[in-house]
């Protein structure tokens, strides 16, 4: 017992005075290497000087003394650049399963499911090494981590990926509320013009609500008190406060309802999404809102370019989407890239390369993935260039970023160090998982009968993606996790010209999966067995 | 930078429709025969086209310099036909989970992209009342929109067109609980349905009644400076404004008796109706909807596909023209669309109709329920110039349509179009960069 004591004592001590054992990181001086700040010229022999997280003088060698109590490190042969900003990531969520509705869960007055404005994705965070890792070997540092889906899908939280407990990771908590144009299953609304709707009931009941409690305060005595609304409570700082709104905006019309929604209700609107903001240029060049732009190169099922069969999707996805960035670019519009809609960092470092074959000149690449980001989210001061002062977010890569060939060596986050190992085989996350990558054919069991699908699936470690075949066309997979052998994934259905989303569960065996797809009327098996011929 | 082009066969249904080069909405039409609707018929006449408006029609049209001009020598000029009902062009049909949806509104889910509109455009439509459907008893808001294929959707909305709010009555909407649609919802009876419109009716009334007195107390010099205003609700707003007469009521019906209730109901309420939809039983009650002033839009011989359509009649049309009735001929459709010229070609043989008038059920009348008469549905110095070219009379069964304008710019042109079509095809020529198009 009594040996206990002075931990216990030491351990308050530490608790006091706010450290932690990643407290204690070593002054690091970056010698010798080729830095590109971003918010200045590049500088062909820098020396970075990393002091308690942040950076403590960067300059060219010659200007910048190196520290007696560093830690010289030898950056010969390579580049720094600021850690790269994604400003829409799945990243450390588990796929969170919605729960099923009450079955008198309808109207629009009452609690429905896609209407979480108040979730907060830092509750749901469940922090990897193996995505950590992943994310430096692309060079990010700093994510956006939005949550779920749904209508009011919640808040999202801005981390710097540093190693550390999720809340010594946060920048900002919560960052912004997002909105998607999604509709719901059997309830109300289930519709795109009935989401539309919606959407404005809610804005509304915001300022009715904030007048009403207002009124009451004024005169207490004079009306009995409003009714308290933890969902209208919830919206209150973004619809009375302005703080961001993030629309996900998955076509054209999806950008410009948003914008509508925007000037009727004079929101401090940001768009995510966005792969056709190059066909409204004209509409971002006068309204200007923050563009969170994937780079998914998809065609969206609303296109002229999907409707008109595959082939021509195809092409469509090789030779016109990869554009969208390059033509914002040259038509001065300012944007951010994220990996909304890709499988992990992986894919999103490979289309980079093809945004920039695209015609996207590399440094405004590089600045749509750090200051442009930084900026858009209030941080410019803080993030998104090497600059004495800023968080010492750095990277070191052997070669040009997002040249074939490079990668990146050593990141710094928050002044951590992290080496960064070679990405493990593509096949399978963990050992002994199961491989998915391939064809799976099965059935759907429903109701109103069977559907045989066909699954065309690709893992990238603990993520999946891919496309669900079957007679009614072909649906893309997002979200898509393995953990161990349970398989979990969205179907973003397209059915009757209507979007709608489909959440998967299930588990692999070998070369069988079974599970099911969750609707608001229950539940439909689903067995499928891997295609010998893949 | 790369240029993105694409050229691809796969671009062969959609040829021309893209190609549609910048144009200023200048055209002159030459040597026609016109079809003006309401001015006659002109023999080898010119309608000439400036800034997407009629300028003249006749004979001899002096050509201004540089204009586009088209010889239609030996065909036919019509007006742009007008679908009074279809549901192309949407993101999106029914919102109906609720017996009540009134604030829901197509122009939020216009898609146009929708390839319906270009099916649409080959068949001669120039315009389209493309509206919520019939899954509930109160839809949502509708939208009339001009087929501009290749603009973006806010170009198409014509903002001259009435509002108007989608009703319907009889199987559709009482058949909400059917197997497999899950769990029954009220109404499931024709009673239920007029009975649950009643219901919502009186909530709108009490709805601009409380608002009505919040704004009066508002203006009051003794109101309290901090009574808050009532809650805005978009369901009840949209209602409320038909009861101000805002917005005109568009109602789904098939029976005689139920759409005679509902006439009974607009009169208890005090709104307006601008037309019942379908509605196989109209020859029933045509003086009943005369006496209302209520015009129909129905489908020419199509009946008996459903219980409550089992008594038309092809005759029926024709007869509510003879006994008065405003009578336009709709689509539903984005298939039957682009042959409304030959539903219009059975009112010659069903009933009589004389060609004029049977033109005016694709064209003029339609133009008068959408409110949009003063614009379209003639050909008419001063009104827009949106205007189908048929190599035969259009009500002839050899009539096909080749060319298609809207203000002035030709949206659809059948013989570039399959020139287009089987050059790519041929792999004779690369496509346009149809990517960048506008």
């Amino acid at each position: 017992m009594k040996k206990i004591v002075p931990f216990l004592c030491a351990l308050f001590l530490f608790g006091l005075s706010g450290l932690r054992a990643g407290d204690f990181e070593p002054v690091y001086a970056l010698v010798n290497c080729r830095v590109v700040t971003v918010s200045g010229p590049v500088l062909e022999n820098g020396t970075i000087i990393i002091r308690d997280g942040l950076i403590a003088e960067v300059g060219p060698a010659d200007k910048v003394a190196i520290p007696e109590d560093a830690d010289v490190i030898d950056a010969e042969g390579l580049t720094a650049y600021p850690g790269l900003i994604d400003s829409h990531s799945r990243v450390f969520l588990e796929t969170p399963r919605e729960e099923a509705d009450s079955p008198d869960a309808s109207g629009p007055e009452t609690a429905r499911r896609g209407f979480h404005p108040g979730a907060q994705a830092f509750k749901d965070l469940k922090v990897k090494a193996s995505d950590r890792d992943n994310l430096h070997r692309a060079g990010f540092t700093t994510v956006l981590v939005v949550p779920g889906r749904g209508i009011f899908s919640g808040q999202s939280v801005l981390l710097n990926v540093n190693g550390e407990s999720e809340e010594a990771m946060v920048l900002r908590n919560p960052a912004a509320l997002h909105v998607n144009f999604v509709t719901e299953r059997g309830v109300y609304p289930s519709s795109l013009m009935g989401t539309m709707a919606a959407l404005r009931q809610a804005f509304l009941d915001v300022d009715h609500y904030v007048a009403f409690r207002a009124a009451w305060t004024a005169s207490p005595r004079r009306f009995r008190r409003p009714p308290y609304s933890m969902f209208l409570e919830a919206l209150e700082p973004y619809v009375v406060g302005k703080k961001p709104v993030v629309f996900t905006c998955e076509n054209q019309e999806d950008i410009k309802r948003a914008m509508r929604l925007a000037d009727e209700f004079q929101l401090n609107v940001f768009l995510s999404g966005a792969n056709e903001a190059w066909r409204v240029v004209d509409l971002l060049k006068t309204t200007r809102p923050p563009l969170f732009v994937a780079l998914s190169f998809k065609p969206p099922a609303t296109s002229l370019y999907a409707v008109q069969g595959d082939e021509f999707k195809k092409k469509a996805e090789r030779e016109i989407y990869p554009a969208n960035a390059a033509l914002l670019h040259e038509a001065g519009i300012p944007f951010a890239l994220t990996s909304y809609g890709l499988s992990g960092p992986a894919e999103f470092v490979k289309n980079v390369k093809t945004a920039i074959q695209s015609g996207l000149p590399r440094e405004e690449a590089i600045k749509s993935l750090t200051l442009v980001p930084a900026r858009f989210l209030g941080l410019e001061n803080v993030l998104g260039s090497l600059e004495k002062g800023k968080i010492a977010n750095v990277i070191l890569t052997e070669g040009e970023i997002f040249e074939d060939g490079t990668e990146v060596r050593t990141v710094f986050a928050d002044g951590r160090r992290f080496e960064v190992e070679k990405a493990p085989p593509a096949a399978g996350g963990t050992p002994g998982a199961p491989a998915l990558t391939g064809a799976w054919e099965g059935k759907i069991q429903s109701a109103m009968g069977d559907l045989e699908i066909r699954l065309e699936l690709v893992q990238e470690g603990g993520s999946v993606s891919g496309s669900v075949k079957s007679e009614m066309g072909t649906w893309i997979i997002i979200e898509g996790t393995l953990s161990g052998n349970l398989l979990a994934f969205t179907l973003q259905a397209v059915i009757m010209g209507q979007s709608m989303d489909l959440p998967f569960e299930g588990r692999v065996a070998g070369d069988s999966i079974e599970g099911s797809f969750s609707t608001s009327r229950g539940t439909m098996d689903v067995r499928l067995t891997k295609s010998p011929g893949c | 930078m790369k240029k993105h082009t694409v050229s691809a066969a796969a671009l062969l249904i959609l040829g021309t429709a893209l190609s549609v080069k910048a144009q200023s909405g200048d055209l002159l039409i030459k040597n026609g025969t016109v079809l003006t609707v309401t001015r006659g018929v002109m023999e080898r006449a010119d309608v000439l086209i400036r800034n997407g408006v009629i300028r003249a029609i006749g004979p001899e049209v002096p050509a201004p310099p540089g204009i586009r001009t088209v010889d239609v020598s030996g065909k036919y000029v019509i007006p742009g036909i007008i679908d009074s009902h279809t549901h192309i062009a949407l993101a999106g049909t029914n919102e109906g989970t609720e017996v009540n949806a009134a604030e829901v509104d197509m122009a939020d889910v216009i898609n146009a992209e929708d390839p319906s509109i270009f099916t649409a455009l080959s068949g001669g439509v120039t315009m389209v009342h493309t509206m919520h459907g019939s899954a509930n008893p109160i839809g949502g808001q509708n939208v009339v929109l001009k087929l501009k294929w290749g603009k973006p959707s806010e170009q198409m909305l014509v903002p001259e067109a009435f509002r108007t709010l989608k009703f319907a009555l009889g199987e559709n909407p009482k058949q909400s609980g059917r197997a497999g649609a899950g769990p029954p919802r009220y109404p499931q009876s024709r009673m239920g349905v007029n009975a649950v419109i009643r219901r919502e009716l009186m909530r709108a009334r009490a709805y601009m009644e409380e608002w009505d007195r919040y704004l009066a107390k508002k203006r009051s010099p003794k109101s309290p400076p901090d009574s808050a205003p009532p809650r805005r609700d978009l369901r009840l707003e949209a209602l409320a404004d038909l009861l101000r007469g805002k917005m005109l009521a568009r109602v789904h019906a098939y029976r005689a008796d139920e759409t005679l209730e509902f006439i009974g109901l607009s009169r208890e309420f005090g709104f307006k109706i601008a037309c019942f939809e379908h509605i196989p039983e109209a020859f029933k009650i045509t003086k009943e909807l005369k006496a209302a002033g209520v015009g129909t839009s129905v489908f020419l011989d199509m009946w008996a596909y459903k219980i409550e359509a089992a008594e038309g009649i092809a005759h029926s049309a024709a007869v509510s023209v003879k006994d008065g009735l405003l009578v336009s001929l709709n689509s539903d459709s984005g298939e039957r669309i682009r042959r409304l010229f030959n539903d219009a070609g059975k009112a010659l043989k069903y009933g009589g109709l004389t060609e004029n008038e049977a033109l005016k059920l694709i064209t003029i009348n339609p133009a008068v329920q959408l409110g949009v008469d003063r614009i379209v549905g003639s050909l008419e110095p001063g009104k827009h110039g949106d205007v189908a070219v048929f190599n035969e009379h259009p009500l002839s069964a050899y009539a096909r349509c080749d060319l298609t304008v809207i203000e002035g710019e030709i949206y659809f042109d059948r013989e570039s179009y399959l020139r287009d079509r089987g050059e790519e095809a041929a792999g004779k020529r690369p496509g346009d960069d149809k990517g960048g198009a506008r």
